[in-house]
C-alpha cells in the first residue's frame, strides 16, 4: 500500500467538479484508493463523487489518499501529478459571486415612503428585472408514494437499472447540447452523481437485500447523503443537497412517468419565477426568452442554480421563506440582483429609479465588450498586453471572450497526465494547432513539459526524491527523454503555420539548458524535413525565470533565450524558501516582500538591458491590486485566469505608468511587506485622472424630477466614468449629508456631495432637468441645476480640493449660475465650469 | 466696520467656501471691512492672525460644527450662526450686526 498525503487547496471544498475530476483519475486504476480527511475522520472510496463529497473536507484540511493494488504505483503517480496540477486550478473559472455580505442595505429614500413592499434578502445574481410573479408548480417528493412491502427485487433492480441509462443518455445529451461551459459542467457533475459507485450500490443494496422498491430506495439513499452533506462546514456543499435531490426527483420521472411538476412555458408574456426552491434541471426547463428575473427561497450563492442564472444573465434574489410567501402570483415586481432585493407592486418613482439602474448596467456592459476589443494599455498610453493562462483547449474560449491579448501560458504537461501512455505526435499536434488558430494571429506560449519528481507519469520512469521540488524535474531531464521532447516539440513546429506559437522551457537554472532545448528543437525540425512535413521554420524560444538563479542571470540567458516570462509563484517559493502549501508559514509566502520586489525590479532591469521581452504568468499577474507595481516593473505582458482579464484591463486604464515606476521605488523601501501593502491600498485608493470634470459627467435635459433620480443619474455617471468604484455607496454617502440638512441653496441650484472610500478620483457631475423640480425644502424655488461633488475619503490638502472650494465659492454668483443654466450644450457647460477652475 | 469671521461645516467640501465667498461678497456691498478663515478638508485657511482679531470689532462663526483654536477669540463679541444662514440670508445676518 502506498500513501499520500497532501493539504485541500480549494477554496470552496471538495465539492461535485473537484470530486469528479479526482474520481476520473481513479478510475484509470484498478487499485483500490481511499481518501482519508484527517480533520473530520471521514473516509471515502475516491471512485465515488457522493462519497467525497460527503466527507465534507474543506480549505486546508489534511487529506490523505492510501492506495493499493497491483498498479499501486501507476496510480500513486498519476494521482500525485493530479494534486499538484491539476486540483488547485480546478476552481479557476468559476463565476464569481455578488456580495455575499448579507449585510442591511442601505436605501435611497424613495424606497422607504411606505408606498412599496420592499422585501430584503440575498443577490444570486446581478441585474435587474421586472414582470409580473409567476408561481412555479413543485414537483412532489416521489418515493412517498409507494408503500414499502415484499417486491418483486428483480424486476424493481431492472426499473433502477433501465432508469439510470434513460437518465444518464439524457443528462450526457444536455451536457453536449448546452454552449454555456458552467452549465455543461453542471451537467457533467450530475451525470457524475448518477453513476457514482457509492450512490449506486447503496441503492441496489437496499432493493436486493431489504426488498424496498426502487423509489424508496433512491429516497433513503439521497437522504442519506443529504444528511452528510447538511453537516459539512462548507455552505458550498450543503447547497449540494438541492443537486441531489434534483437527480432523484429525474430519476422518479423516468421509473415512474412524469410527475406533477409542470415547468413554466409561458404562452407570450414574460415573467419573474418564484419558487421556494429550484434545482438546476428545473431551471433548464424554463423559457429563458421570457423570464426577467428569479426570485428563490433557500437557495445559497454557490449552488448550480445559482451558477446557472449567472451564466444566463437572469437576474436572481434569495428570499427567505416567509418573505417569499408574502409574493402573490400575477403582482408585480422588480428584481434588484444589486442590491440584492425584490420591490413588489413598485410606484412610477420607483420605476423610474430602475430604469435608470437599468440604463447604467446596459451602459456598463457596453463598455466592458468594448474594453474586451482594445489594446490594453495605461492612463498615458503604456502598452501592457493582457494574456490567459490555460490549461487545455476547452479553455481558450473564455479566454477569448474575456478579451485576452494572446496565451501567455498554455500549461502543455495537462495532455500527458493520466494516461499510461504519452500522447503521440498527431494527438499533440491536433491540440496545439487548435489553439494556434483559434489566436487568429494573437500569441500562443505553450509551456513544454513541466514534470519530474512531484508530478510523476507511469511512462517517465523518474527516481523517488527526497525533495522533489528542488529535484530531477522540468527541462533537467529532457537529455535523458529525448524523444518525449522531440516528439512534443515537432508537434509545436508543425501547428506553428497554423498561428504565431512559441515555446517557454521551464525551470531553467544554467546556460546550457537552453542550448539543449534549441539542440532538440533543431533535431525535431530535420526529422520533419526528412519526413516531408511542413513545419515552421523559425521558432521563438523563451524560457520561465522562476529559479533565483535565472533571475540573476538573464545577461547570459537572453544569448539563448528570445523571452523571459516570470513565474512567480515558483520563483516566489525558491525565493523565500516557503513553500506556499504550508499553513505554519503563515504570511511569510508573501509577494509584498520588498526583497521580492527588489529581485522582480533587477529582473525587468536585466531583460531592458538584454532588450528581451518579458512577461509575468504567475497568480501575482491577476490581481488587479498589484497591478500598479507591475506596471512599473515595465513588463511587457500579464497572463493570468481568463475571468481576471476585464478588471484588470480596466484597472489598467487608470493607471499612469510614471507614478507606478515612483511607487515601485518607494515599495522597495518598505521594511516589510505590511507598509508595501498600506503604502499600495492608498495607492490604489488615490485619484488617478488629472480632470474634476470632463464631458461624460455632464448630462442636460434628463427626465429626473425627484431628488432621489437626479443623485442616482449623477452617482451613476460617476461610476460609468471610472471615478467611483460603486455608485450606490457614493449614493449612500450622499444622501447622508442630505440628511444633516439639504443642500439646496435656495438659487434654483443644489449641490448634493460626498466624501467616501468608494471614490477613486475627485470628480464633480452636473445635471441639468428637463423640468424644475423641488428638493428636499419645502419653500424653496425648484432646482434647475445639480451638481454633485465626489470627494475621496483619503483626500487631504490636495489641488482638486482647492478647485472644488474655488467651484463652491463661484456659485454664489449669480452670473456664474445663469452661465450654467443657460449653457446651450455640454461642450458649454464644460467651458464655463473649466473657466471656473482655471480661475478665469 | 471691521469684522472678522471662521466659516466649517461637516464634510468641509462645500459649504465652507460658499458661506465664506457669501460673507465676503455681502460685507464688500455693505462696506464693511472682512477677513473670513475657513476651516475645511484643507485645514485652517487663511488664518486669522492676532492682529486680525485684536483689530476686528466683531467675530461671525458661521459653522455647523465646533470652531477650532476658539480660544482665540475669548475677548470679542462672537455671533454664531449656521453655515445655511450665511448663504442663504447674509443680508439678514448683516443687519443683525448693526443692533
Amino acid at each position: 500500500m502506498m500513501e499520500i498525503t497532501f493539504t485541500f487547496p480549494l477554496a470552496n471544498g471538495l465539492h461535485a467538479r473537484p470530486a469528479s475530476l479526482l474520481q476520473e483519475v481513479c478510475q484509470r486504476f484498478a487499485a483500490a484508493i481511499r481518501f482519508h480527511n484527517g480533520r473530520n475522520r471521514r473516509r471515502a472510496d475516491a471512485r465515488s463523487v457522493l462519497e467525497l463529497v460527503a466527507s465534507g473536507t474543506a480549505a486546508g484540511d489534511p487529506c490523505c489518499l492510501e492506495i493499493s493494488g497491483p498498479d499501486e504505483k501507476a496510480a500513486g503517480q498519476a494521482l500525485r501529478a493530479f494534486l499538484l496540477r491539476v486540483l488547485p486550478h480546478a476552481d479557476d473559472n468559476l463565476p464569481p459571486p455578488v456580495s455575499a455580505s448579507g449585510q442591511k442595505v442601505w436605501l435611497p429614500p424613495l424606497f422607504q415612503n411606505g408606498a412599496v413592499r420592499i422585501l430584503p434578502g440575498r443577490a444570486l445574481a446581478p441585474g435587474i428585472g421586472s414582470a409580473r410573479a409567476v408561481r412555479l408548480q413543485k414537483a412532489r417528493i416521489l418515493p412517498r408514494r409507494f408503500a414499502a412491502g415484499k417486491r418483486d427485487v428483480k424486476k424493481e433492480l431492472q426499473l433502477f437499472r433501465e432508469g439510470c441509462r434513460e437518465l444518464e443518455s439524457d443528462l450526457r445529451k444536455k451536457a453536449a447540447s448546452l454552449q454555456d461551459p458552467n452549465a455543461a459542467g453542471i451537467m457533467r457533475a450530475h451525470l457524475g452523481i448518477i453513476s457514482d459507485p457509492g450512490f449506486r450500490n447503496r441503492i441496489i443494496e437496499l432493493i436486493a437485500k431489504k426488498q424496498k422498491p426502487a423509489g424508496v430506495a433512491i429516497g433513503e439513499t439521497v437522504a442519506h447523503f443529504a444528511r452528510s452533506l447538511r453537516r459539512s462546514q462548507s455552505v458550498y456543499l450543503r447547497e449540494r443537497v438541492d443537486d441531489l435531490q434534483d437527480l432523484a426527483t429525474q430519476l422518479g420521472e423516468k421509473l415512474y412517468g412524469r410527475s406533477a411538476a409542470r415547468p413554466w412555458r409561458p404562452s407570450s408574456k414574460s415573467g419573474v419565477v418564484m419558487a421556494a426552491a429550484l434545482t438546476p434541471s428545473e431551471l433548464l426547463t424554463l423559457d429563458r426568452r421570457r423570464l426577467r428575473g428569479l426570485v428563490l427561497g433557500g437557495v445559497g450563492l454557490t449552488s448550480h442554480t445559482a451558477i446557472l442564472a449567472r451564466s444566463f444573465h437572469i437576474p436572481a434574489v434569495s428570499l427567505p421563506q416567509q418573505a417569499l410567501e408574502k409574493i402573490k402570483s400575477a403582482e408585480e415586481l422588480i428584481v434588484d440582483g444589486q442590491r440584492g432585493l425584490v420591490c413588489v407592486k413598485p410606484d412610477p418613482a420607483l420605476k423610474r429609479y430602475y430604469r435608470l439602474e437599468e440604463m447604467k448596467l446596459r451602459l456598463r456592459s457596453r463598455q466592458l465588450a468594448r474594453l474586451k476589443n482594445e489594446a490594453a494599455r495605461s492612463a498615458d498610453g503604456r502598452k501592457l498586453a493582457i494574456a490567459a493562462n490555460i490549461g487545455s483547449t476547452a479553455e481558450l474560449g473564455p479566454a477569448w471572450k474575456n478579451g485576452a491579448e494572446g496565451i501567455g501560458l498554455f500549461r502543455s504537461e495537462t495532455l500527458f497526465l493520466e494516461r499510461a501512455t504519452p500522447p503521440g505526435e498527431d494527438e499533440q499536434f491536433a491540440v496545439y494547432s487548435e489553439a494556434a488558430r483559434s489566436g487568429k494571429g494573437r500569441p500562443v506560449i505553450i509551456r513544454t513539459l513541466d514534470i519530474g519528481g512531484d508530478k510523476r507519469l507511469p511512462y517517465l520512469p523518474l527516481p523517488q526524491e527526497e525533495n522533489p521540488f528542488l529535484g530531477y524535474r522540468a527541462v533537467r531531464f529532457y537529455a535523458e527523454q529525448p524523444e518525449l521532447i522531440k516528439c512534443q516539440l515537432r508537434a509545436i513546429l508543425r501547428a506553428a503555420r497554423h498561428g504565431s506559437l512559441k515555446i517557454m522551457v521551464p525551470m531553467v537554472t544554467v546556460l546550457e539548458e537552453v542550448r539543449l532545448v534549441r539542440r532538440l528543437l533543431d533535431a525535431a525540425a530535420a526529422e520533419l524535413r526528412e519526413r516531408k512535413i511542413s513545419h515552421a521554420e523559425r521558432m521563438e524560444v523563451g524560457i520561465m525565470v522562476e529559479t533565483p538563479a535565472a533571475a540573476f542571470f538573464l545577461d547570459q540567458l537572453g544569448r539563448e533565450a528570445d523571452f523571459f516570462s516570470i513565474g512567480s509563484n515558483d520563483l516566489l517559493q525558491y525565493f523565500l524558501a516557503a513553500d506556499r502549501g504550508n499553513a505554519r508559514l503563515g504570511d511569510l509566502y508573501e509577494p509584498l516582500h520588498p526583497a521580492f520586489l527588489r529581485l522582480l525590479f533587477q529582473v525587468a532591469d536585466q531583460a531592458r538591458k538584454a532588450k528581451r521581452w518579458l512577461g509575468m504568468c504567475g497568480e501575482m499577474a491577476g490581481d488587479p491590486a498589484f497591478l500598479p507595481l507591475l506596471l512599473g516593473l515595465g513588463l511587457d505582458e500579464l497572463s493570468m485566469a481568463s475571468g481576471q482579464i476585464p478588471g484588470v484591463k480596466t484597472r489598467l486604464r487608470q493607471l499612469k505608468s510614471d507614478e507606478c515606476r515612483q511607487l515601485l521605488q518607494r515599495a522597495m523601501q518598505c521594511a516589510n511587506s505590511q507598509e508595501v501593502s498600506e503604502m499600495l491600498r492608498d495607492f490604489n485608493n488615490r485619484f488617478l485622472d488629472a480632470d474634476v470634470i470632463a464631458p461624460e459627467l455632464i448630462r442636460l435635459d434628463t427626465p429626473s424630477r425627484t431628488p432621489d433620480e437626479a443623485i442616482k443619474e449623477l452617482c451613476d455617471l460617476l461610476e460609468l466614468g471610472g471615478r467611483v468604484e460603486d455608485a450606490h455607496a457614493l449614493e449612500e454617502v450622499v444622501w447622508r449629508r442630505e440628511q444633516v440638512y439639504a443642500t439646496d441653496l435656495g438659487f434654483g441650484f443644489a449641490i448634493p456631495h460626498g466624501k467616501a472610500a468608494t471614490v477613486r478620483a475627485s470628480s464633480i457631475a452636473f445635471l441639468r432637468p428637463r423640468r424644475p423640480f423641488q428638493w428636499l425644502g419645502k419653500n424653496m424655488a425648484p432646482v434647475r441645476g445639480v451638481l454633485l461633488i465626489a470627494v475621496p475619503a483619503t483626500a487631504k490638502g490636495e489641488e482638486h480640493l482647492k478647485l472644488i472650494a474655488r467651484l463652491s465659492r463661484r456659485l454664489m454668483h449669480e452670473d456664474f449660475r445663469e452661465a450654467l443654466l443657460s449653457a446651450r450644450d455640454t461642450d458649454s457647460v464644460l467651458t464655463v465650469l473649466r473657466q471656473c477652475l482655471r480661475g478665469s | 466696520m471691521r469684522i472678522i469671521a471662521v466659516t466649517a461645516c461637516p464634510t468641509g467640501i462645500a459649504h465652507t467656501y460658499m458661506a465664506a465667498e457669501q460673507l465676503e461678497k455681502t460685507a464688500r456691498q455693505l462696506g464693511h471691512q472682512i477677513k473670513v478663515e475657513t476651516q475645511g478638508a484643507m485645514g485652517i485657511e487663511n488664518e486669522l492672525s492676532v492682529e486680525d482679531i485684536r483689530a476686528a470689532e466683531l467675530a461671525i462663526f458661521a459653522a455647523d460644527i465646533a470652531v477650532q483654536k476658539r480660544e482665540r477669540f475669548d475677548n470679542l463679541k462672537v455671533i454664531e450662526v449656521g453655515v445655511q444662514e450665511a448663504i442663504k440670508n447674509p443680508a439678514a445676518l448683516f443687519s443683525r450686526l448693526a443692533k
